[in-house]
């Protein structure tokens, strides 16, 4: 037999029905319907509120986004929502309080981050300790730090003095970017900011080798190593992109919130995983991908404005995104 | 040529067990065939035969594990069919099996009754049955405190409690699959003084073995299975070891017209004194003292029964072996130390193992990436993978190897049994290794394409790569390798040349038989 | 599952990346602790005059910043009186550590507690054990059941919503459209300055035409005033039950623009917080949930030198907006002593935050 280079696998019809990416999609499209019916007054039909609900979803889909690195690996990461409050808060404190600039700022966060995710990925792989055992650690270590560094306040633009007062600075321009909006007001910097996420993370896990052996250690991790996979190094790495997104979601929350709230970010954790489920990638690893995931954020960036128009009282939507959730993912369990 | 050895003699009471033209199959493949088998109150029944003759699924059926077989089983003169493990346990058969069922962090008392706890109204009665533990054990010759975590315990004490738990049962019928694999000397010896107690209180024992000691020792009779078939059953002492043997091997044998060896190449892998201990600290090293020469250009089969330490060989040659080796391994003249499977890569070593879906293959990747899983590198300059060049390779791979697939994109696990392990020879294929460790390389593998691996593995060596083989089928040993070196137990027990390798020969080395 | 033994460089890169972190961590926390940490430690300049008296403080948890504010105003107040050590004790929101807490107050035999409990009922019986070994015990804000205690100190949060609609009324003169951001519906503080605000715009013709429960989150409240503002082209005014709930709505106005149309009334009035954006503009009016700490220091002084005390001082609130905020805002005062009626086994208020 030959392979020409040129060969397309060939899908039948029921084959297609069956891809993760055509199931994601049919319920965003539900979801959208949903909303085209329940339109709440006609906010659904303006531009506007698709604008923002795309900023709403972008914090958890630029975690979700590091969430899905991992949970590919065959591990997962309860940690990025402390990190996240960590992150915010240490941006505050630089931006507001010590008046950094950007680019001495934004590096020192990210590293914060990464440096974060990489301690969880070297004790789960070096020590062999699950990850979800790890990562709850350095979510509790990761929270406590966050309410050393900034005191147990939130770090805002109210500095407090000496002898008990408070002087008030203004917000930092990069804080003020970050919380703007381009395209003549379409698009928020935000958004932007999720998507470039989403780019770079499609790269690292479809393009680069490192991405491969990702899946291959979610896969049969026994016999990536066997195939000379450096599957220790990998998790490091995995996590530490996973820490790395987590202090981008910070720094946008910090940016959004004009201050750092060591509270912030409680749960989130539990919302990426619910993204990354949606979207389709198995939680055991080894299949999926970043493209399921932004379809997963859309899906739940949509009901959740879907259902803030039409003002349903919290506990009903509580209820109803339950529901939700456990509907997509039966929907997900036909498949094979 | 099935030999029927039921001499009239004494009045034979109603045996214990009968079992009559059983059969089973796993999907397509026929593992029993009409087997008869009987067990009698007060005696030892070995069962015997090479690996995958049966001996374990035959067992299975009497322990209740499998449930659908054809044929029929009688226990103590009334039919019966178990339909679960605890169904078989109930009417007296105790199986010991040879992996280990024990809970690591459970006591050994709670072990010990696991499933059978003695209680009132669910309230454990911990006396009596701290009590009944400790005897159970002493019969054993084993005294230790019954409260500690199994697992705190080495594994031939393990071992020990395994049977003890069977022993607790008060069955009288019991099945022992290899119950010394982790024993030595004395524990043995115990071993077989509480067998020899069982049968006088009228147990029936079926005991299977590859040591000829043991059969000799122990056995009353001895049954034979080949291939899934019934091929005898005898009283011992009509039944000497080479005949034994024979019936274990019993196929004409034409050796293949082979290319002819080797002689002046150079030396690509030298082992002295390999030694390797198994992580846990058993006190028998997995693989002890073996010395070997591998040229380039040839093939050494390895050949052993379970527990003889070959597959270990391989994967601590490779790097991946848990616990501690020592002795010397030269790789083309120059030490080197195995200390990780990547290291044994950049050396030029490539390890097909012998369960491609556990440690072969990812069985959610695609058959290209697969071929590629160990090629990366080359294939991803600065970490960007170049996507055409690795299709390329992909293609030219399944080309060479003969692989039929719809498509190369297609996840590997839709592919049959031999097309996945031409992907995993292939992967290890494009990294042009200098030695190959091959493990079981044509298991579960149809007719067909065991051809083609043949062909293939000829054509490797006679391009220069040096291929270590272990198999378990005799003949696609004799057919292949240039020589043959027969480990028993972890030691080399016999070394053969081409000429010189006999089934039986190889047989009797490698159940630990001195060659005469 | 063995632990890769070959890969040094991987352990040496964990442990450079944690003793980063941790060296990170500390350096920011030492420039940051001079600036944040409230000290424990009274002036000792000259000794005491009088009598010195030692009053233990047992507050439920210090995560909620309006609690830190509580501690420090009660400090601020001791400090004026050197007479005055104050034991402060963190439960960390543990009901059994609290208890544990006042058990070794007693043991100690302390001249005074002061106590803002965690829940009502677990802590009703040491609090009385403390009353009947002696020592007096001031409740701050949060209730324990019966009356065995010497002094209830709290605020009024219907009060407070009944302030803020009648405020509400007065400014949009008697009508307009408003959104409603509320707090966490399941806690007191939310059902009553949700049912204390209707009352106070009762018969006005003032619409709600948005409500959404925010649960105190500055991002929830931005998000629920997103889809008000997608929904509604016309709103008055925004009245968040809470000063982060009242920037996060107006964050959500700036960016489309609106919010100079728009009117933003929060309630808390932190310093640091809820002041300040009455004072940058950003909130029109924001209603003070006063801490007590500084009456509980008055009171205590009272209780010590042996005068009577009423049971139950209901706190008065401030009103801050633009006009007054400089001058430290209007007080609005607390109904008389008899009007109010305390509610034996009422949830206390936890802090919004």
């Amino acid at each position: 037999m030959t392979f020409s280079p040129e060969s397309r696998p060939r899908f039948a019809p029921a084959e297609l029905i069956r891809q993760p990416a055509f199931t994601a999609l049919l319920a965003l499209v539900l979801v959208f319907v949903l909303g085209l019916l329940f339109s709440g007054d006609g906010a659904f039909y303006k531009w506007g509120t698709h604008r923002d609900a795309l900023r709403q979803a972008s914090v958890y889909g630029i975690l979700a986004c590091g969430m899905t690195v991992v949970i590919i690996s065959a591990g997962i990461d309860l940690s990025v929502g402390s990190v996240l409050a960590l992150v915010a808060v240490c941006f505050s404190l630089f931006g507001i309080h010590w008046q950094w600039p950007a680019y001495a700022a934004i590096p020192l966060c990210l590293l914060i981050g990464a440096a974060c995710g990489v301690v969880s990925g070297g004790l789960a792989a070096r020590f062999g300790i699950q990850p979800f055992v790890v990562t709850l650690a350095m979510m509790v270590f990761a929270r406590g730090l966050a309410k050393t560094v900034s005191g147990g306040m939130k770090v805002s633009t109210a500095i407090r003095t000496a002898d008990g007062d408070y002087s008030y600075v203004e917000v930092p321009d990069i804080f003020r970017a970050i919380d703007s909006r381009l395209l003549d007001g379409n698009l928020s910097v935000v958004s932007l900011i999720f998507l470039v996420c989403v780019v770079l993370s499609w790269l690292c896990l479809a393009r680069l080798r490192w991405g491969r052996y990702l899946y291959a250690i979610g896969g049969n991790e026994p016999a990536a190593r066997l195939s000379g996979v450096p599957v220790a190094a990998m998790k490091m790495l995995a996590y530490g992109l996973c820490g790395l997104f987590a202090a981008v979601a910070g720094i946008c929350q910090a940016a959004q919130e004009q201050q750092g709230d060591p509270e912030a970010g409680v749960g989130y954790e539990l919302n990426a995983i619910a993204i990354v489920v949606i979207g389709g990638t198995s939680l055991m690893g080894g299949r999926g991908g970043i493209g399921l995931t932004l379809l997963g954020t859309l899906i739940i960036g949509y009901i959740e404005k879907i259902l803030s128009i039409n003002a349903v009282p919290e506990a009903s939507r509580l209820m109803l995104t339950g529901a939700i959730i456990v509907a997509a993912v039966l929907v997900q369990r036909r498949k094979a | 040529m099935p030999l029927h050895a039921d001499r009239p003699g004494p009045p034979t009471p109603v045996p214990l067990l009968r079992m009559a033209g059983i059969s089973k199959s796993f999907g397509r493949q026929q593992v029993l065939r009409e087997v008869c088998f009987d067990l009698r109150p007060g005696e030892v029944h070995v069962l015997a035969g090479e690996n995958g003759a049966g001996k374990s699924t035959l067992m299975k059926i009497l322990g209740g594990v499998h449930t659908d077989y054809e044929g029929h089983l009688e226990l103590r003169g009334r039919p019966v069919r178990f339909r679960s493990p605890r169904d078989a346990a109930a009417h007296g058969v105790a199986v010991i099996h040879q992996e280990l069922s024990l809970v690591r962090d459970l006591s050994v008392e709670d072990n010990i009754f696991l499933g059978r706890e003695q209680s009132t109204l669910g309230w454990l009665r911990r006396g009596p049955q701290r009590r009944r533990a400790i005897d159970v054990l002493a019969l054993l010759g084993v005294r230790l405190d019954v409260r500690r975590p199994v697992g705190s315990f080495s594994i031939a004490t393990q071992q020990l409690i395994e049977i003890a738990k069977a022993l607790a049962l008060e069955a009288d019928l019991l099945v022992m699959d290899e119950p010394t694999s982790a024993l030595q000397g004395p524990e043995v010896e115990r071993l077989f003084a509480c067998i020899a107690g069982l049968k006088a209180r009228g147990c029936g024992i079926v005991y299977i073995t590859h040591r000829m000691e043991e059969v000799y020792r122990l056995a009353d009779r001895i049954t034979v299975l080949r291939d899934g078939n019934h091929i005898g059953t005898s009283p011992t002492a009509e039944l000497p070891a080479p005949l034994l043997v024979r019936q274990m091997v019993g196929r004409d044998l034409s050796p293949a017209a082979a290319a002819s060896a080797p002689t002046a190449a150079e030396v690509r892998l030298r082992l002295d004194g390999f030694t390797l201990r198994s992580a846990a600290g058993a006190a028998r090293p997995v693989v002890q003292d073996v010395s070997l020469e591998l040229r380039s250009g040839e093939i050494l089969g390895l050949a052993g029964l379970e527990g003889s330490g070959n597959s270990a060989l391989l994967w601590g040659l490779f790097g991946a072996h848990d616990g501690p080796a020592a002795g010397s391994v030269l790789l083309d003249g120059r030490p080197y130390r195995p200390t990780s499977p990547r290291k044994a890569i950049r050396h030029g070593l490539a390890l097909v193992t012998n369960d491609r879906q556990r440690t072969g293959l990812v069985p959610a990747l695609s058959v290209a990436r697969n071929f590629t899983l160990a090629s990366l590198p080359q294939l991803s300059p600065g970490g960007w993978v170049n996507q055409t060049a690795e299709y390329r390779v992909a293609a030219a791979l399944a080309q060479a190897l003969g692989l039929r697939a719809a498509s190369l994109r297609q996840p590997v696990s839709t592919l049959s049994g031999g097309n996945q392990q031409k992907v995993v020879l292939g992967k290890w294929l494009n990294r042009n290794p200098r030695v190959l460790l091959l493990d079981e390389p044509t298991r579960g593998v149809d007719v067909g394409a065991k051809q083609e691996i043949y062909a293939l593995m000829r054509q490797w060596s006679a391009a220069g790569a040096a291929i270590l083989l272990i198999t378990s089928e005799l003949p696609e040993l004799l057919l292949l390798s240039d020589r043959i070196l027969v480990l028993h137990r972890g030691q080399v027990a016999a070394r053969f040349d081409r000429g010189d390798a006999t089934p039986e020969r190889i047989l009797h080395a490698a159940m630990g038989g001195q060659l005469t | 599952m063995p632990p890769t033994v070959s890969n040094r460089s991987t352990c040496l890169m964990t442990i450079v990346a944690a003793v980063a972190l941790i060296a990170a961590a500390l350096s920011v926390t030492h420039a940051d602790q001079s600036a944040n940490r409230p000290q424990a430690k009274p002036p000792a300049s000259q000794p005491p005059p009088a009598r010195s008296y030692t009053i233990g403080m047992s507050q439920c948890n210090l995560g909620e910043p309006w609690r830190v504010q509580m501690n420090a105003e009660i400090k601020k107040a001791a400090e004026a009186h050197p007479n005055l050590k104050v034991v402060f004790k963190d439960a960390q929101n543990d009901t059994l550590k609290q208890r544990a807490h006042v058990e070794e107050f007693v043991s100690a035999k302390v001249d005074l507690i002061i106590i803002s409990p965690k829940e009502a009922a677990p802590l009703t019986e040491p609090v009385a054990k403390a009353v009947a070994a002696g020592i007096p015990v001031i409740v701050l804000d949060r209730r324990v059941l019966g009356d065995q205690f010497t002094c209830f100190i709290g605020a009024d949060n219907k009060l407070i919503g009944r302030e803020a609609g009648k405020w509400i009324v007065k400014k949009l003169g008697g009508k307009g459209k408003v959104v409603e951001l509320k707090g966490l519906m399941t806690s007191t503080p939310g059902q009553d300055r949700h049912t204390g605000f209707r009352e106070g715009i009762k018969g006005s013709q003032i619409e709600i035409i948005f409500e959404a429960d925010m649960k105190w989150l500055e991002p929830d409240a931005r998000k629920e005033m997103e889809s008000a503002l997608a929904r509604f082209d016309h709103i008055d005014l925004v009245y968040a039950h809470n000063d982060p709930g009242a920037h996060g709505a107006w964050l959500a106005a700036k960016a489309a623009g609106r919010e100079k149309k728009i009117m933003f009334v929060g309630i808390d009035a932190l310093p640091h917080e809820g002041v300040m954006y009455v004072k940058k503009g950003v909130l029109d009016a924001t209603f003070e949930y006063p801490s007590g700490g500084r009456e509980a220091i008055e009171t205590a002084l009272k209780i010590l030198a042996g005068e009577k005390v009423p049971k139950e001082i209901t706190l008065g609130s401030r009103l801050f907006t633009r006009e007054n905020v400089d001058q430290g805002g209007e007080p609005l005062g607390p109904p008389a002593a008899d009007e109010r009626k305390p509610e034996p086994g009422a949830e206390p208020p936890p802090k919004s935050e």
